[in-house]
């Protein structure tokens, strides 16, 4: 009986050795999600207080999150400003990005620039909360949960933009047949889907368009897995195709290097992936990539604000603007540019129609 | 009851009917015919992913980070020790084959994957050993700690890498790759013919034998190893003996402690290895790679019921559905029909066994696949992504009657407890 009672204290004594390491890595999993806060000094001296939320990513994912930190860096560089840069963990919850949201307000910062349509229904209420701080939401507009006159939607127009590598793809493509390989099957994916789509339609009426998410919501892997871009870009060379669109974040890696083993071609996404470090190895297959410029409407929204008169309401970034637009580094499409730049001016005066949903 | 052949003559019937061992000559039978039924639906649907080389080198890939993950959860589980932390020992594995990789080259890089799997089965050893910590709140305390841990140290070494960055280590070159000269081509000559049954064994083979890595390789070398260790040696027997009667092999002299440790270092060392070979097959380590990819090792050593044979043949269907829902949707909608058929075959052995219970579920589960095979011609983007856990959730809760889980599975165990 004594043996059996010391067993069970044994039992409760290993416990909390496991409960405290638990914490621990609690801890230091919390460590990692705000290692690079910079704590604001005085303030109250005329200087902006920027906030930044970034999605899951943060700085230096040499994608989406990066674009938008080199745009806070542009305005940090040229004007006297205050940052604070967060950062949001993978599977949290959006009470999570709410508390985020208000814990840059209640420490001052306004403007407060969230990065990620994960961050809609959050900063529409934190933004009611606080009516005299300016807030931006990169990627999301939907009216009734994430718009009111202290908030700016700024969108893009990636149907656009995918509708162009959509026509250099269909250009480009032998076999008649291209490939997408999108991360995951969200709304904001099927825009770049859709338009890819309609603008390989509209240079090969009779070109096809094989179809892959990686992963479904809310399962958000599949931005994160080679493994499985690889896989989905091989199944889609061995089907024919012979050009594939890898709109799949940190994924796309792994389709180009598929494409690369097959001597195929492949499309970028965000920014201009030619030139990205981690993909020096599978760049000469990369032709062009659909560039999404977040840092310019991050840096546009800051000026606005500095200014005086903060943008408001849902900006578009679109061709027209500059937002949006195809790399040419590499030269690949250099002898389509002539149809390609055609295409762009339909776009930018209408005479084209670029649907965005399915 | 004459199953056991003429030595039960004269003998008196046994009591508990049908527990006899299924012999390996059955399983190859049953391999085959699942074969040519596949074939079969290939020739009849047009699918041609369900066979193609492709589809089976992707199979694979997929299959051999969660086969090894499977394998480490079989020579833990077999010294009585549940590890529910193989997906955090995946993860240090990730890492670590991260941070040597790409420096030191993938060979680097999968040693230290192994290493800090050890570490993690080290840890949950010392935990569940030594400490007598339920197993199971210790592995999800480790597979908790560790993508926190790694994501720290990745901020700490990958940040200002070339082409790495806080969550992800810079490109891992990859490890040679070999195929059997020669034959592949002619393989693939005979695979482009779509002929019933010799294109599609061609198709099989050709993706077995070509551009293999000399990692998937070394997995399949550690499942013949294992299987040998465990069961053919001393060693083996005295290390499951500690997963079955850990009182009946101490008072036979086996030091219970020194044994679990090893089962368990070797446990953690085999996921390790699997996420190493995630990490360097993916040419670098990411955040989240792992992916739950530690959790199907543990469902397919269930469906394998603690045997390698088994774990491998889990993992395989896991990575053969995957690969087929990642290469292309046509495939999984001729799984369907597929599954029909095996659900109604199941339900024919269950009838005959008299599980008459298990017999309708399956048929009418089965029967609706077909009917739903036969009324649709695509699957909705969502089912065709959920393929792999569907049919592995089915095979394991219709076809998975016959486990039998070491005894002394999940208690906790005190050297001289036995009196």
């Amino acid at each position: 009986m004594a043996r059996g009672r010391e067993n069970a204290l044994r039992r409760v004594r290993g416990i909390r050795l496991v409960a405290g390491a638990l914490a621990l890595g609690l801890g230091l999993a919390g460590l990692a999600a705000c290692g690079s806060d910079e704590a604001p000094a005085g303030g109250g001296d005329g200087k902006l207080k920027i906030g930044l939320a970034y999605d899951v990513g943060g700085r230096g994912d040499q994608s989406f999150n990066d674009s938008a930190a080199r745009g806070l860096d542009k305005a940090k560089a040229e004007t006297g400003i205050e940052t604070r840069e967060l950062e949001a963990s993978p599977g949290e919850t959006d009470s999570a990005k709410e508390d985020r949201l208000r814990q840059l307000a209640d420490g001052g910062f306004n403007p407060i620039i969230a990065i990620g349509y994960a961050y809609a229904t959050p900063i529409g209420k934190v933004a009611k909360d606080h009516p005299n701080v300016k807030f931006a939401i990169i990627d999301d507009y939907s009216p009734g949960t994430d718009d009111g006159p202290n908030i700016a939607n700024l969108t893009f127009a990636e149907h656009e933009g995918s509708f162009l590598v959509g026509v250099a793809a269909a250009l480009k493509s032998k076999t008649n047949k291209v490939g997408y390989v999108g991360g995951v099957n969200t709304p904001l994916l099927q825009k770049f889907e859709v338009g890819y789509a309609a603008g390989v339609k509209a240079a090969k009426p009779t070109a096809t368009v094989e179809v892959k998410y990686l992963t479904q919501p809310p399962d958000m892997t599949g931005f994160n897995d080679p493994a499985k871009g690889e896989t989905a870009a091989t199944g889609q060379l061995d089907a024919g195709a012979d050009v594939i669109y890898a709109a799949a974040g940190g994924s796309g890696s792994g389709a180009f290097k598929s494409i690369k083993s097959k001597g195929k071609l492949g499309i970028g996404v965000d920014s201009d992936q030619y030139n990205v470090p981690e993909l020096a190895d599978v760049k000469d297959v990369i032709m062009t990539s659909m560039v999404k410029k977040v840092d310019l409407a991050v840096y546009d929204f800051i000026t606005s604000v500095k200014a005086g008169k903060p943008i408001s309401g849902n900006k578009v970034y679109d061709l027209k603007s500059g937002g949006i637009e195809y790399a040419t580094s590499g030269g690949k499409v250099d002898d389509i540019k002539a149809q390609l730049e055609e295409y762009k001016q339909k776009i930018i005066s209408g005479t084209v129609q670029v649907p965005s949903k399915k | 009851m004459t199953a056991g052949g003429g030595l039960s003559a004269g003998v008196e019937e046994a009591p508990a009917p049908r527990k006899r061992r299924i012999s390996p000559m059955t399983y190859v039978l049953i391999a085959a015919g699942a074969f040519v039924v596949i074939a079969l639906i290939r020739t009849l649907t047009g699918a041609e992913d369900l066979t193609s080389s492709g589809t089976v080198a992707a199979a694979l890939t997929a299959a051999v980070p969660i086969a090894l993950a499977g394998l480490g959860g079989l020579w833990s589980e077999r010294a009585g020790v549940i590890n529910i932390g193989l997906e955090g020992m995946m993860v240090l594995g990730t890492f670590g084959a991260g941070l040597a990789g790409w420096q030191w080259g993938p060979w680097a890089g999968v040693f230290f994957g192994v290493v800090l799997g050890a570490v993690g089965g080290l840890i949950h050893a010392v935990a569940t050993v030594t400490f007598g910590v339920d197993h199971i709140i210790s592995g999800v305390a480790i597979t908790l700690v560790a993508p926190g841990l790694t994501l720290f140290l990745a901020k700490l070494y990958f940040t200002d890498t070339p082409g790495g960055g806080q969550k992800k280590s810079p490109p891992i070159p990859d490890v040679p790759r070999v195929s059997i000269p020669g034959f592949s081509s002619l393989l693939g000559d005979i695979e482009a013919k779509h002929w019933f049954l010799i294109s599609d064994l061609a198709g099989v083979l050709r993706g077995l034998t070509t551009n293999v890595s000399l990692l998937t390789l070394l997995a399949v070398v550690l499942f013949v190893f294992t299987a040998w260790l465990l069961w053919r040696t001393p060693f083996g027997l005295r290390l499951r003996s500690c997963g079955e009667a850990p009182v009946a092999a101490e008072s036979l002299g086996v030091n219970v402690y020194k044994y679990k440790y090893a089962a368990i270092v070797s446990s953690g060392a085999l996921a390790g290895l699997g996420g190493a070979i995630l990490a360097v097959s993916s040419s670098q380590f990411r955040d989240q790679q792992v992916a739950g990819r530690g959790y199907i090792g543990l469902a397919s050593m269930i469906f394998g019921n603690w045997r390698p044979g088994g774990v491998a043949a889990g993992a395989g269907l896991f990575g053969y559905t995957d690969a087929m829902q990642l290469r292309g949707a046509d495939a999984v909608h001729a799984l369907l029909l597929l599954l029909g058929i095996a659900l109604l075959v199941l339900a024919v052995f269950q009838a005959r066994a008299r599980r008459y219970g298990i017999a309708g579920v399956a048929a009418a589960i089965g029967v609706a696949f077909l009917i739903w095979f036969a009324s649709t011609d695509v699957l909705p983007p969502e089912l065709v992504t959920a393929a792999p856990y569907v049919v592995t959730l089915l095979v394991l809760s219709l076809a998975a009657q016959r486990l039998r889980v070491p005894k002394w599975i999940g208690q906790s165990y005190r050297k001289g407890q036995g009196g």
